[in-house]
């Protein structure tokens, strides 16, 4: 081997470190447009969410969305340190909020059922607030947990490397 | 509509906010006026150890007292609270691991410090001010 070829190897990436902060700040706008959308559109917004809830479509949407905002983020982590994705948390990233929102349906629906059990006045508005809440918690949750734990694999990795 | 009942909830957050961010930049300011020295403090000098966490961990501790006796169905309330609770733990670990970090000399990196505890004091405060928006819905809902 001749003494430029060291040089003209390719060095390997670092593989990309997360850090919760790349997470909350995208959660923290996510949580400022919900919270302004409902100021602004105390009634349309709402019953929006509640009808997409009804038709069926409100769980693959929210999938779809929160899939699509992880992936970006943790592209866009990598691409700012130039380093390589890892596979466990592509993985984490892939499975992680499909997970937490199939998880938070099933709450919901037990949620619905539970008000309905109790038979109490004013029914399709508590129902209603019930699936804005579990909308947008459902929302935070899918964006910041696949993270967290994201976060908590590397510190253990760390640890014990 | 939009009303001022609406916009309550600004006034809650800001009763968290004004002493965490205001008052010591005042103190700061008067501090430095009695000394006669020449300080201009900006926050992430002031908290670039990561203090906003604390704070942080206080409003999460106040939403989930509220949101444990709001109008939502107990699963609501535990999720809320549940998840609240780790960005209030999160944000106070930035603090409580910088102060380790400049206790045992080990590699203490500010910068990172103030913009980690930043970034997860907003996602706490927002997360705060959307739930608080929340529950004054639910609870109009259950006054009806």
């Amino acid at each position: 081997m001749s003494a430029a070829a060291p040089a003209l190897a390719k060095t390997p990436r670092q593989l990309a470190v997360v850090r919760l902060a790349d997470a909350s700040e995208a959660v923290a706008a996510l949580s400022f447009g919900f919270g302004l959308l409902l100021i602004f559109f105390p009634v349309w917004f709402p019953q929006m969410i509640v009808r997409s809830w009804q038709r069926g479509q409100l769980m693959p949407i929210m999938m779809v969305f929160t899939l699509l905002l992880d992936t970006c983020l943790y592209l866009r982590v990598a691409y700012l340190q130039s380093a390589k994705p890892r596979p466990v948390a592509a993985a984490c990233l892939g499975s992680l909020p499909l997970l937490v929102i199939g998880g938070l349906s099933l709450l919901l629906r037990s949620a619905v059922s539970h008000i309905l059990l109790l038979d109490l006045p004013n029914l399709q508005a508590r129902v209603g607030e019930e699936i804005l809440a579990h909308t947008y918690l459902g929302l935070v949750s899918a964006v910041f947990l696949p993270f967290l734990v994201i976060r908590l694999l590397q510190q253990f990795k760390a640890a014990n490397s | 509509m939009l009303g001022w009942t609406s916009l309550k909830w600004l006034l809650w957050i800001s009763l968290y906010v004004i002493p965490v961010v205001f008052l010591p930049w005042a103190i700061s300011r008067t501090w430095a006026h009695q000394h006669g020295k020449e300080l201009h403090l900006k926050p992430q000098q002031m908290f670039r150890r990561g203090e906003l966490g604390l704070p942080s961990l206080i409003l999460a501790s106040s939403v989930i007292w509220n949101l444990l006796q709001s109008g939502f169905t107990p699963h609501t309330a535990a999720l809320g609270s549940v998840i609240m609770a780790l960005s209030g733990m999160m944000a106070v670990t930035v603090w409580v691991e910088t102060y380790c970090r400049q206790a045992s000399g080990n590699d203490l990196r500010p910068e990172r410090a103030w913009r980690d505890s930043r970034s997860l004091a907003l996602l706490v405060f927002s997360m705060a001010a959307v739930l608080e928006i929340l529950m004054d819905r639910v609870t109009r809902v259950v006054s009806q």
